[in-house]
């Protein structure tokens, strides 16, 4: 690893300018929350999702295979094997979307950009926020660190109640960074008499949103569904513009700039690009650093993660060590003997046999777990623990899924079939410290999970009999 | 109209009209297209006269003294004053003439005398004796209507009459209509009789008048005599549709039983093409169409699917249980190895074969139902990154494309194109660039230059010319007349400013700066909110419409100024739309689509295996780009050829360096103009740099066979049955890649889709994976140009001998004009098309057609049709 872990009060101290200002950081910091009463452990609910799967088979060997970096956590989590998401397959498109679509929806995507319905994070923020969060949190913050974006059901996790994207994904560290902690440029002037008319030319802008929002809109519910979710963003604007001081001398500067390519050059034509071992993981932690303590600072409530895009092409390369000892040399490239889409890690699912070894698919997935489980650590360390004596990890529902139980395109039973989740606990609902065999499908998994958070929807249609999984809540 | 007619009967009929074109209907019916309000007297007493048009709330009206009326066999004879009148304001006659600028008011009536006067007021929607929208009235011995619009007082006047002594005192049929550019007609008795121009827009119209008849709304203008029937439509009837309605008779003229048969019909043709169309199309036409036809039997067309198959009649009209297909899905065993029926969908075939399996479409096109389920979506549009400069640039006068680009976030392509409004999503980030480039935009403009566009004053006083000055530069940067709200709204502003002492030109600045951040200039907002029928739309709405989709910007002064005078009708939309086409804005929109269509930005980020193409560089992808967008500007534009031609015209233009990667003796600097006709294998679209590279370093037959199949031919496949190994098979000495094509097609499990896509690559096998051609691959293989196309629908293959035949296959195919109808229609309208777009797409296409097939000839019968003109409501009543 070539990036040290960032905690909550030192994180920003790194290299970069300060060419964005920072609201009062520590003041942040001293009142880790903005909207919440201080003995209050407020509800919280994320997606996690990571590319390719671990196919059923493996699953099946608990922490002594892929799994192996969860142990640690395995106290605090629900591993739920045999969870069927067939159901979100929808014919014509390869399963690596449609899985990825119906991670945290449970349902086939509808068109390419959007999801067959909400996910789990925004049902769940619908039930505990419906008139929205508290002023100055980011209602929904997606961050990601992925490559492959044909379709934006690859890499999106969390979306509004009719299918849409609920957020723009950050995908840069320093975008994430930005979106979260991040004041508006130029708006701490001191210039009164000059912010005195920005005020007034925010507010005409504010009215005129507010009407297209209000009863008397000529919108359709769609559009003002949209023009409402602008306001919201305005409001945060004028937050951040106009109510927060302005930062302290000396505040801690920005993020390296990625090292990464990101856009279109990070996916050209689908034929994958090289990845260094290192670099990726040293981005991956960066940004489940700052995902992490913009949580633990209250700034976030709900959102998602991504761990590289559903059918992810890249060809990895590098000495991958875990506790000390090397899993795998990656070498994707030369070890498929194969240049383009053709080199990347990808191919090993599509090569997945349950009579040989899968050695290169094992590492990968071992290695991507490693990241997942370097999240979900900094959620419970002492810097997240919560007045109810339990950690925001705890606290929290965090689900964790992926895009398919096995990587062979040719059976989609097969394919969606055994699609691993995890979840934890969310402040005692949900039974932790197992490894289940569920056995049921992702829809009534999902929907016993919001019945379990105190959510009156339910994903899917409104005429299918929901079938509680009782065996998963506490 | 039939006594009694039901709501529902109505809903059925408009939507029909709507579906299938108002010549469809039977001549003998009432015009149902565009009704607002229907009153026929019905009914057998009691105070209420019932509105039983279907349309939204019913309008119904309260008679104040039953005893000053009788009722009559189908009518309401009224023998002294008294009041007939709404509850409510007419609210929904309002909104939809308001958004169309048009109207028909109809009445079949036998005046009492020949003497009453005032006007006497027949139908009126007004507020007092001196206030209103419209009224029809009957002055002595003839008609008079008044109708009020921005050129006319608040009471309507100057009026439209008909001539002296053309009032009978029999039954009569009198209609008024006005339309859109401001021409009012009277016709008595199914000819006109009357008529001058109405001039002026109608957004000085009252919102809270309700609906009265036989008398003014507080009384004082009484109207005797008998109402047999009175009918608002939010439209301008046409002289042929007033006939009919004639014709029809004071009572409809109507047979019930004929009534309830196009009741069922349009109702079964709904379902089939809606519904049972798009099931079969999702679950039956993998296996049960023209090419693969198991078991003998085509589910795509009328006569083989009713002939049915090997084993009998798949569908039997209203036999449920003779017929094979519904058995062999009820039993299971169909579809074969794919998902099931659903509840719903085995309900709607049950239903529809027993209904006697109408089936009223020539084939059932499976891309047609690709997105059926986003049928009912209406979203805002927000202006793209590429609008969003435009419309700065055309509304100020502003470049601020470098900046723009820099900072708002980008728009992410879905369903194929990057202006698809429902993913047009809004982040923190286009929050804070929009008002950045606000603030840039103002800071290099000459404000008070720009001000006195719309303002000699220069006062700051909102008393005095300052809710003048926002109005009128408000109506310009926002694309239409604000309303009073938004002109106090925006008055805020100068007060503040002047609160502090600052000028006028700071005002101004900070004015437009608010404008620029508004949400009627960062989304294109229309009235969505209805009765969940499709209305017109209105003028201004319009003029959006059309400068969007034509230049990707605002209306300019010109087509404003039509929207202003209500010069927007089909004839004034023609005029506008030929003038626009000769702007330079309608190139660079073009070829925008062009851009997303194929994908263009996709050649920034190619990355070829280095060792493998080792004369790649980055330049070279720009340039292919570029020859792309030059053939098109060439073909489409300099030669006005049909759009088809793109496939086959034997002509580019491209850099130096690209002519050599061509194999092209390369002429002069910069780009230059080649012709083809003598090049084998090179010419046309599908042979560019830019489109070849789709299929990777190994110039896949799957990856560039698909592009073909999905974005030329907009044909579908589904997904690798089971147990078929999908990854991809290299090359080898003796192995070509079409060779392996031709392996997975004749795999009895691959075959069947396979064979729809890939041998359309078989002509590019000769290009690599950049587009270089050769005739050996680098095993030193042959390769070979010659294969067959097998069109979306059609049964057999079409063999070709090369690349060239190829490219005039497609270029001369319906499939790919029609496809191209499809794309330029999908991105004009910034949404997926869905089933129920599909007959007026198909009009389109029959009318460009007609018209030479051009991008100028597609534009135009999109922008005429009722896809731009009318827009799908919300049902909100």
């Amino acid at each position: 690893m070539t990036s040290p872990r960032i905690n909550r009060r030192t994180m920003l101290r790194s290299v970069g300018a300060a060419t964005i200002g920072l609201p009062l950081l520590e003041e942040m910091i001293g009142s880790t929350a903005l909207g919440a009463a201080a003995n209050e452990v407020p509800v919280r609910s994320f997606n996690v999702f990571f590319g390719l799967g671990i196919p059923a088979p493996l699953q099946t060997e608990g922490f002594d295979g892929v799994l192996e970096p969860l142990k640690p956590l395995s106290d605090k989590l629900l591993i739920m094997r045999n969870v069927d998401q067939v159901r979100c397959d929808e014919s014509g498109i390869n399963a690596h979307y449609d899985g990825a679509s119906g991670a945290f929806t449970a349902e086939p995507p509808d068109g390419e950009a959007r999801a067959g319905g909400p996910s789990i994070d925004q049902v769940v923020r619908k039930t505990h926020y419906p008139d929205g969060l508290p002023s100055g949190m980011v209602p929904t913050l997606m961050g990601g660190t992925f490559f492959r974006r044909s379709r934006v059901g690859r890499y999106v996790h969390s979306y509004n109640q009719n299918g849409t994207v609920a957020a723009t994904i950050q995908e840069r560290p320093r975008d994430l960074f930005e979106r979260v902690f991040g004041m508006i440029s130029g708006s701490d002037g001191t210039d009164a008499e000059k912010r005195q008319f920005k005020r007034s030319v925010l507010d005409s802008v504010v009215e005129q949103y507010q009407f297209f929002t209000g009863a008397n809109s000529p919108l359709g519910s769609a559009s003002k569904a949209r023009v409402a979710d602008h306001l919201e963003r305005i409001r945060e604007y004028e937050q951040r513009a106009y109510e927060m001081k302005a930062s302290p001398k000396g505040a801690p500067g920005l993020p390296p700039r990625s090292k990464l390519a990101h856009g279109g050059p990070a996916d050209p034509g689908g034929q994958g690009i090289d990845m260094p071992l290192d670099d990726l993981t040293a981005e991956w932690r960066l940004l489940a650093d700052l995902y992490a303590l913009a949580v633990q600072l209250d700034r976030v409530r709900f959102g998602s993660l991504t761990f590289l895009a559903a059918g992810e092409r890249l060809r990895v390369k590098g000495d991958y060590k875990y506790d000390g000892r090397t899993i795998w040399q990656f070498d994707d490239a030369k070890q498929l003997n194969a240049s383009g889409d053709q080199g990347c890690s990808h191919e090993w699912w599509h090569k997945f046999n349950e009579k040989k070894k899968n050695e290169q698919l094992r590492a990968h997935a071992h290695m991507k777990m490693r990241e997942v489980a370097y999240f979900l650590h900094r959620l419970n360390g002492p810097d997240a623990m919560e007045t109810n004596g339990r950690t925001i990890l705890e606290n929290s529902l965090i689900t964790i899924s992926t895009e398919s139980g096995d990587g062979r395109h040719n059976d989609v039973k097969r394919e969606l079939s055994g699609v691993f989740h995890a979840i934890t606990g969310a402040n005692g609902h949900f039974k932790t410290g197992q490894i289940m065999d569920v056995g049921a499908e992702g829809i009534d998994v999902y929907n016993t999970m919001l019945a379990g958070m105190g959510s009156k929807d339910r994903l899917g249609p409104k005429d299918r009999e929901f079938k509680s999984i009782d065996g998963i809540r506490a | 109209m039939p006594r009694q007619l039901s709501r529902y009967l109505v809903l059925v009929l408009s939507f029909a009209t709507t579906l299938f074109g108002a010549e469809d209907s039977p001549s003998n019916h009432r015009v149902s297209n565009g009704l607002v309000a229907l009153y026929d007297f019905s009914e057998n007493g009691g105070n209420i006269v019932k509105d039983r048009s279907g349309v939204g709330k019913p309008l119904d009206l309260q008679i104040a003294d039953i005893d000053a009326v009788q009722r009559a066999a189908a009518s309401l004879v009224v023998k002294r004053e008294t009041t007939i009148r709404s509850a409510e304001p007419a609210a929904k006659i309002i909104d939809a003439v308001r958004r169309s600028e048009a109207i028909t008011i109809e009445a079949w009536i036998v005046p009492a005398n020949s003497k009453q006067s005032g006007p006497a007021r027949i139908v009126s929607l007004s507020a007092s004796a001196n206030g209103r929208n419209f009224t029809l009235g009957q002055d002595e011995d003839h008609f008079d209507v008044r109708f009020r619009t921005t050129k006319t007082n608040t009471n309507g006047i100057p009026s439209v009459a008909s001539p002296k002594k053309s009032l009978k005192t029999s039954l009569t049929h009198v209609v008024y209509v006005r339309n859109r550019s401001g021409q009012a007609k009277l016709f008595i008795d199914g000819k006109q009789n009357g008529g001058q121009t109405v001039a002026g827009s109608l957004s000085n119209w009252q919102s809270n008048h309700p609906l009265s008849i036989a008398n003014e709304v507080n009384k004082g203008r009484p109207w005797l005599g008998t109402l047999h029937l009175v009918a608002i439509y939010s439209r301008s009837l046409s002289p042929e549709e007033i006939k009919r309605n004639f014709v029809a008779g004071s009572q409809g003229n109507y047979d019930p039983k004929a009534y309830a048969a196009a009741q069922l019909a349009a109702r079964n043709r709904t379902a089939f093409e809606t519904r049972v169309a798009a099931l079969i199309s999702n679950h039956c036409l993998e296996c049960h169409d023209s090419r693969n036809k198991k078991g003998g039997l085509d589910l795509s067309k009328k006569n083989s699917a009713l002939a049915g198959g090997d084993t009998g009649k798949a569908i039997v009209p209203g036999k449920l249980s003779d017929s094979l297909l519904w058995e062999s899905i009820v039993s299971g065993e169909m579809p074969k190895e794919r998902t099931p029926l659903s509840d719903a969908e085995k309900k709607q075939l049950r239903d529809w074969i027993e209904g006697g399996a109408t089936w009223s479409l020539n084939v059932i096109d499976p891309a047609t139902y690709a997105h059926s389920g986003q049928a009912n979506d209406v979203w805002v549009q927000r202006l793209t990154v590429t609008e969003y400069i435009e419309t700065v640039r055309s509304a100020v006068g502003v470049d601020i494309a470098k900046e723009a680009r820099e900072i708002l976030p980008k728009d992410l392509r879905a369903d194929g194109f990057s202006n698809t409004a429902y993913n047009l999503n809004i982040d923190l980030k286009h929050v804070e660039a929009y008002a950045q480039l606000a603030e840039t935009t103002v800071a290099r403009m000459d404000a008070l230059k720009f001000a006195k566009r719309f303002s000699k004053s220069e006062n700051l006083s909102t008393d005095a010319t300052m809710r003048d000055f926002v109005a009128a530069m408000g109506k310009w940067l926002l694309r239409g007349p604000l309303d009073d709200r938004e002109v106090t709204a925006y008055c805020g502003i100068p007060t503040t400013v002047a609160s502090a002492g600052e000028d006028y030109e700071t005002a101004v600045s900070y004015l437009i700066e608010a404008m620029l951040q508004s949400p009627k200039f960062i989304y294109r907002i229309e009235t969505q909110r209805g009765d969940g029928s499709a209305w017109q739309v209105g003028n201004y709405e319009l003029a959006s419409r059309l400068s969007y989709i034509i230049w990707g910007g605002p209306p300019d002064k010109q087509l404003m100024r039509a929207a202003d005078d209500g010069k927007l009708d089909r004839n004034g939309v023609q005029q506008q739309v030929t003038r626009m086409l000769n702007d330079p804005r309608a190139i660079e929109r073009s070829k925008r689509f062009i851009f997303d269509w194929l994908d263009l930005g996709r050649l920034d980020n190619l990355q070829p295996n280095e060792e493998k193409f080792p004369n790649w560089t980055k330049p070279l992808a720009t340039e292919m780009r570029e020859e792309t967008l030059a053939f098109f500007t060439e073909v489409a534009w300099t030669q006005k050829r049909p759009l088809a031609e793109l496939l086959n015209a034997q002509v580019t233009i491209v850099s130096p360096r690209l002519a050599r990667h061509y194999g092209l003796a390369a002429e002069g600097d910069g780009n230059q103009k080649y012709d083809l006709s003598a090049t084998p294998g090179r010419g046309g679209v599908l042979t560019h740099g830019s489109v070849l590279t789709v299929g990777g370093d190994e110039a896949s037959m799957v990856t560039r066979g698909l592009f073909v199949l999905h974005d030329l031919l907009r044909g579908v496949v589904k997904d690798p049955p089971p147990c078929v190994d999908t990854r991809p098979v290299p090359t080898k000495e003796g192995l070509t890649q079409r060779g392996i094509a031709e392996q997975r097609i004749a795999n009895a499990n691959c075959g069947g889709c396979h064979a729809k896509f890939e041998p359309l690559a078989f002509g590019l096998e000769k290009f690599d994976g950049i587009g270089a051609y050769r005739d050996l691959d680098h095993y030193g293989n042959q390769l070979r140009d010659d294969g067959e196309i097998l069109f979306p629908g059609a049964a057999k293959s079409i063999p070709y001998k090369n690349s060239a035949e190829l490219m005039t296959l497609l270029a001369t195919s319906d499939r790919i004009a029609e496809s191209l109808t499809w794309k330029v229609t999908q991105f004009a309208l910034g949404r997926p098309l869905v089933a129920a777009d599909a007959s007026i797409v198909a009009k389109i296409h029959e009318s460009a057609q007609a018209d030479g097939g051009t991008y100028s000839s597609l534009i135009t019968a999109i922008v005429t049709s009722d896809l731009v003109q009318t827009t799908r409501t919300e049902n909100t009543q």
